[in-house]
């Protein structure tokens, strides 16, 4: 995994390192504006707006608080219906947001309609009807050529009003999205310079949309490497939305292994040609649960012979298999040709989302759950929490790292882990249980959150608390946590006790008789 | 140059050690309750310098160890010589006293007359590597003539003076004084138990490389140097009372080692972890977290969740602790691996919900061998199997330190994992972890070259749970193709037989292999 500039490149102007770290390409900035003065676009000007974002970041370390107020800036441009696009990033844990554009001197509250993390989208929509006065919606183009010309628009760090850059498509590949950081899609590099506030702003070639800027490698990573959301992850959002939700990307819910080596080839009963991938792992419960099996060998997906480096052709372009599900819509069809113990079979898989991986992302627009219990802090395993807490725990470390590998998630939908103690005499001698994982409580088998809060609610005398592993049990006696609540909550200023519902309080509506 | 490597290593170690503490909940024989990282800051009121050490009265003699260490990640071969250099105390029956760690993989040792510069060769006859000692011989018996055998102080205690003694390269001694202010059990490089320790506050300055730096009180040998922080000026000593332990030990012809018990335990300061366990009477007592199968205190029938309130007379307190005649407060490990020998039956008092019991423990030794993953190997070779270009070995923490100092970040993490929690994991114990550990890339492995660090959990439908189990396995081939499987992706890999066998001898030429396989 490259090592990527983990907040994309929206521009956050809290954060004084990302600050500095871009200062060095100002200068380039200046040359590059004065370029796009000289050869003017004014179509294209008009319908690229500045979004404003004021974000709640969601605090894991005392997740009753509503969190840290922070703002950034963004890009995005109008298409048909009115909608504003933009990066996901850009608009991800906003409490309120508004738009601008050149040349009126108005800002427009907006509202989100439909965002999607997992491939770094969001549409966006300003109520106001003077708003789109003399703007027009950008259309969008297809997959541009190698080393043909592209122009990033957008409001990136150096000056106050919009900013074209230009640069040449540089390679088209899988990238991950370091958004959500768990997802992979098809991504361009582009050797226009863009930067942070350059999120969400169109990338054009002929007058159309080819690409959404969305991240690069800060400067001290790699010179000039920048990337964009290409035409197919666009179209399929937008048709993804077209229903009225956004329904995640699918996936078939398997690992598997090129077969380049002739001998087990000849092992796995393989004709001596050059197709096939080996099936490693299935993941329960996902789409392809029970109808493939680990050690088959994928042979063609619709009707797409599957090489055995694992690339089909898609189009005329040679493309890796996952990129046939990737195009593909929840309940949608997948028909694979495999051969099973060397006799080959037609299986049809029905796709759906790929739940288990979602904890090793980042989440967004969501609430911290958790339950406090006797000033023990519960929450569930994500990689929110890991990059909150840093956790040293050898065992913590495993089931975040190996949550889908090693089929935890079996055992443990969720990980409860005892993340903090908000110290109190009742839990005075509770320390070393921090960073524990929580696996039954009373005799009872503790698999999410809200086995836990279920646990807890039960008359008894005592809780007994099991921990994953050979640890003592940790006991607390319910009188006395009964009895600390109020102390625990008023000492540490704990507006709410848990919160097991990840979903936020409705944002106010904007006001539609604003200008 | 060597020496200095060495200590910050140690400080690492002393780093680490803390981080775990305070992460795991695991306290117990094995990991470390709470190992107090530093010392008190109050230095206590010093009397008149009891050190004071008369240079002629000291037999020191220099140790020149020429070594190689085997290389875990090309198990064929031994890596560059390295050379040593050590002081080592004269003992009586002519023999030297030294840290393990100086002998560790050691192909020469050589025993250097400081005053006069003659050598001689010598033997290693007893080393045990997690107490950290060792005794070695010289070839000529009359080469100690004339040095006065060192005695031992087994007196020392807190507030006590002792002075690290070391050689000029003339061979004038250098003596620094220290304070010791601490005696604990500590870990020890070989981290399978604690033994006792003594801390030393001491500003010191290595000279002329010493690897073993002997410590002394009133003439006799207090201590041997096992870590010295340079930025703290913390020293950590080997304390007599270890050392004699071991000379007891070497005197028997069939040195036994340092006995464990085989339970990992928990303090019960919480009262309502000691109200859960049926806890009646005076608070105290440790909860016993954990049991080693097969070690002494199954055998004698304890219990996860049984309270041991005291072993023997010693009455144990709620965390963990006993009153040493000498020492105060002591963690009562003390009374298993550093008071009681191999054999000794120790009788615990413990209470089962509620009820007081005695156990009678039967101490034995758990040898590094005895372990699923073994905790340190030295001075073998390690096994490896080589199947066309595929290459597998037996997990070991020694190979999870080929990563270096912070190995327990940067190796492989699931086999750190497998490691760390190996009793958990394999309480049956009695097995190896067969791992591939890397691909050597020939027609054999076309297309393998993706893959390391695979557990390797069957062949040719075989349960692996030795390198011996590997090698037999391959050796029954199902219709002519090798099939591994693996606990991680890809889950299985095929070889033919055919080809495997008619490629061995140009993947040994072609990778300078001196055999395709080396089994203990």
């Amino acid at each position: 995994v490259p090592e990527f500039d983990f907040r994309g490149i929206c521009l956050i102007f809290s954060d004084f390192r990302l600050m500095r770290r871009f200062c060095l390409s100002i200068s380039l900035l200046f040359v590059a504006v004065a370029a796009a003065i000289a050869q003017p676009n004014g179509k294209v000007q008009q319908s690229v707006v500045r979004i404003s974002a004021n974000d709640l970041q969601p605090d894991y370390r005392a997740p009753w608080n509503a969190g840290a107020l922070q703002r950034g800036t963004g890009a995005g441009f109008l298409i048909d219906g009115g909608r504003i696009m933009t990066n996901a990033h850009v608009v991800s844990n906003s409490r309120y947001l508004t738009v601008e554009r050149e040349n009126d001197p108005n800002k427009y509250p907006a509202r989100v309609l439909f965002v999607a993390h997992d491939c770094d989208l969001a549409l966006i929509e300003v109520a106001s009807p003077e708003f789109q006065k003399n703007m027009v919606p950008l259309t969008f183009g297809g997959i541009p050529e190698l080393e043909s010309t592209v122009s990033a628009y957008g409001y990136p760090i150096g000056g106050q009003r919009m900013s074209v850059t230009t640069g040449i498509v540089s390679r088209i590949d899988f990238q991950l999205y370091t958004h959500s950081a768990i997802d992979q899609h098809l991504a361009i590099q582009i050797s226009a310079q863009i930067n942070p506030g350059n999120s969400g702003g169109p990338v054009m070639q002929n007058g159309k949309v080819v690409g959404v800027a969305f991240q690069g490698y800060s400067g001290d990573v790699a010179q000039g490497v920048a990337y964009m959301i290409p035409t197919p992850v666009i179209n399929r959002f937008l048709k993804d939305v077209s229903d009225g939700r956004y329904d995640r990307y699918v996936d078939l819910g398997i690992t598997y292994s090129k077969l380049q080596n002739p001998v087990q080839r000849r092992s796995l009963g393989l004709a001596e040609d050059d197709r096939g991938v080996l099936v490693n792992t299935v993941i329960a419960g996902s789409a392809s649960d029970p109808h493939i099996k680990s050690g088959d060998v994928l042979l063609a997906i619709d009707d797409h012979p599957i090489a055995s480096d694992s690339f089909v052709e898609l189009e005329g372009a040679r493309v890796e298999m996952p990129e046939v599900v990737e195009r593909k819509f929840k309940g949608d069809k997948v028909k694979l040709d495999l051969l099973r113990d060397k006799k080959p079979m037609t299986v049809t898989v029905e796709l759906g989302p790929l739940l288990p991986y979602l904890i090793q992302g980042h989440s967004y627009d969501v609430r911290p759950r958790f339950v406090l219990y006797g000033g023990l802090l519960f929450q569930p395993l994500s990689l929110d929490l890991m990059q909150a807490y840093q956790p040293q725990d050898l065992r913590l470390r495993h089931y975040f790292d190996f949550f889908v590998s090693e089929q935890i998630y079996l055992e443990h939908p969720e990980v409860i882990v005892l993340t903090n103690i908000l110290a109190d005499p009742i839990n005075t001698y509770h320390a070393p249980y921090r960073g524990s994982i929580v696996n039954e409580i009373n005799g009872q088998k503790i698999r999410t959150l809200d086995d836990l809060a279920k646990a807890f609610a039960q008359p008894a005398e005592q809780v007994v608390i099991r921990m994953v592993g050979d640890g003592p049990p940790l006991v607390l006696d319910t009188k006395e946590v009964e009895a600390a609540r109020e102390r625990i909550k008023t000492r540490y200023n704990v507006s709410r006790e848990q919160n097991l519902s990840a979903e936020l309080p409705p944002k106010p509506a904007v006001g539609q008789d604003q200008p | 140059m060597k020496t200095l490597l060495r200590c910050y290593f140690a400080t690492i170690f002393v780093a680490c050690l803390s981080g775990t503490a305070v992460a795991q909940p695991r306290p117990g024989t094995s990991p470390s309750p709470s190992p107090s990282a530093q010392p008190p800051p109050v230095a206590p009121v010093v009397p008149a310098s009891v050190a004071a050490v008369k240079p002629k009265e000291l037999s020191l003699v220099r140790v020149n160890v020429t070594g190689q260490q085997h290389d875990y990640t090309r198990p064929w071969q031994k890596k560059a010589p390295f050379q040593k250099r050590a002081l080592g105390a004269v003992l009586p029956k002519g023999r030297v006293l030294v840290t393990a760690d100086l002998v560790a993989n050691q192909n020469y040792v050589e025993l250097e007359r400081a005053e006069t510069g003659d050598k001689t060769g010598a033997e290693v006859r007893v080393v045990d590597y997690e107490a950290n000692l060792a005794l070695v011989e010289p070839t000529d018996k009359k080469f100690l003539d004339g040095l006065t055998p060192m005695q031992l102080a087994l007196d020392t205690v807190v507030g006590d003076r002792v002075a690290a003694l070391q050689l000029e390269p003339t061979g004038a001694l250098v003596v620094t004084e220290g304070l010791v202010t601490t005696v604990q059990m500590m870990r020890y490089p070989a981290e399978v138990s604690q033994f006792l320790a003594y801390r030393i506050s001491m500003s010191m300055q290595y000279r002329d490389n010493s690897y073993t730096i002997p410590l002394a009180k009133n003439n006799k040998l207090a201590g041997l140097l096992l870590r010295y922080d340079p930025r703290s000026q913390v020293l950590d000593a080997i304390p007599a009372p270890i050392i004699a332990h071991f000379l007891k030990e070497a005197d028997d012809r069939n040195y036994r080692g340092f006995p464990s018990a085989g339970f990992s335990f928990f303090p019960t300061r919480d009262p309502q972890l000691r109200k859960f366990a049926g806890q009646t009477g005076k608070p105290g007592g440790v909860y016993v977290m954990s049991l080693e199968p097969n070690m002494p205190a199954a055998k004698a029938g304890m219990q996860v969740g049984d309270i041991i309130t005291a072993i023997g007379n010693n009455e144990i307190d709620a965390n963990g602790n006993y009153v040493d005649p000498m020492y105060g407060k002591l963690e009562f490990t003390n009374l298993i691996t550093s008071r009681a020998y191999v054999g000794d039956t120790l009788p615990f008092q413990i209470q089962r919900a509620g009820k007081p019991m005695q156990l009678n423990v039967v101490l034995e030794r758990r040898a590094a061998e005895d372990y699923v993953i073994p905790p340190y190997v030295v001075d073998e070779a390690p096994g490896y199997v080589v199947l066309g270009g595929l290459v597998f070995q037996e997990l070991s923490r020694q190979f999870l330190k080929e990563w270096g100092g912070n190995w327990q970040k940067e190796a492989p993490q699931r086999f750190v994992y497998l490691d760390r929690f190996q009793s958990e994991l394999y309480p049956e114990g009695n097995r190896r972890v067969v791992v591939m550990t890397q691909v050597l890339p020939a027609n054999s492995t076309l297309g393998y070259d993706e893959f390391n660090y695979l557990q390797v959990t069957k062949v040719n439908g075989r349960e692996i749970k030795s390198l011996r189990d590997l090698a037999e396995a391959a050796k029954q081939p199902i219709d002519g193709f090798i099939k591994i499987e693996t606990h991680e992706d890809p889950k299985q890999l095929a070889l033919g037989a055919t080809q495997i066998a008619e490629e061995a001898q140009s993947i040994q030429e072609n990778y300078g292999l001196p055999a395709l396989q080396r089994l203990d």
